[in-house]
């Protein structure tokens, strides 16, 4: 896991409050909405915000491809890099 | 007049969480200490719990014992000053010009922990949130009365404060500690409630009226009067 992914996992229990949860339980590819580590809506309205904090990215909650961005702490990752670079 | 019976009961302060806790602190009233005591809500997992603020900690861990083994039963939560520590953390975003937290806020509305309630029971039973000053307690038992009247097998009624953030010092004197009572409402005539008027006073009660109302059930006291501003409440055991 890079560093970036670390910070993002830290980053995931630490916003949604996730008791009981430690990084090493969320992997890179793990999916985080619905099944897998299970987060919902509130959820989703809440790491965005999370994210565009700490990375002062923005984020469109409409664009199609957000949804394929949170998919999972790597894909996130990716995300933010990409963005930090434009 | 209304007429009702209390099944049971269950109270939590810091420090008093059990029936023996509870009977301890009636004998000799202590004061007990505000600090950051959570009560457990383990029976819930924790994908569940997390969003669970001490004040929604607190409803469901009176509330859930006294609803276990029974059928689905309407609730009335009430709560004078409600979720403030929310309300205070939004309008910190507000004023630093941030944008708000969707959890907060769509935890900071008054009806939000029955709402939490219904979905994490499962149940869609009748459901009331009241903010109604200092008589709260004898609000939320009229409501009760009118469910059971309608038919309700047993009501859950909820009373819980959460100690406000210190900038409301200045307006909020009600709450030393915080704390929850939840009792089990059925119809019966082991107690009646009626109002009358007085004149005006300020409340001299030595608690919080919830909690006073634990003292006469725990010392089986056969009345308990409680005034708020004109309205003056009479609490009857019947014999």
């Amino acid at each position: 896991m890079s560093e970036l992914e670390l910070e993002i996992t830290h980053l995931i229990i630490e916003a949604l409050g996730l008791e009981d949860i430690g990084p090493e339980d969320i992997g890179r590819e793990l999916t985080l909405f619905g099944d897998g580590l299970g987060l919902d809506s509130v959820d989703a309205l809440e790491l965005g915000l999370a994210i565009q904090k700490r990375f002062g990215i923005k984020i469109d909650a409409d664009a199609k491809d957000t949804r394929k961005h949170f998919a999972n702490v790597a894909s996130l990752a990716a995300f933010v890099s990409a963005r930090q670079a434009a | 007049m209304i007429h009702f019976n209390i099944d049971q009961w269950r109270a939590w302060a810091p420090g008093l969480d059990s029936a023996d806790d509870w009977v301890r602190w009636s004998r000799s009233p202590w004061q007990p200490p505000a600090g950051d005591e959570q009560p457990d809500v383990g029976f819930l997992p924790a994908m569940q719990r997390r969003r669970l603020s001490r004040l929604a900690r607190m409803a469901f861990h009176v509330a859930w014992p006294l609803a276990e083994g029974q059928p689905p039963l309407p609730l009335v939560f009430a709560s004078r000053h409600g979720e403030t520590p929310r309300t205070f953390a939004i309008l910190g975003e507000l004023a630093r010009g941030e944008p708000l937290s969707p959890t907060q806020f769509s935890l900071s509305v008054h009806n939000a922990i029955i709402g939490l309630w219904s979905i994490l029971r499962g149940d869609t039973s009748e459901m009331t949130a009241i903010a109604a000053e200092g008589d709260g307690l004898e609000h939320a038992v009229l409501e009760a009365a009118a469910l059971l009247a309608e038919g309700a097998p047993a009501v859950l009624l909820v009373i819980a404060e959460e100690q406000p953030p210190a900038a409301y010092a200045d307006w909020v004197d009600d709450v030393p500690f915080p704390y929850a009572v939840g009792l089990r409402l059925t119809a019966g005539r082991d107690w009646q409630l009626s109002c009358s008027s007085g004149a005006a006073t300020e409340s001299s009660a030595a608690w919080p009226h919830a909690l006073d109302f634990i003292l006469t059930l725990l010392r089986d006291a056969a009345q308990c009067q409680h005034q708020w501003k004109t309205r003056v409440w009479n609490w009857q055991r019947n014999p």
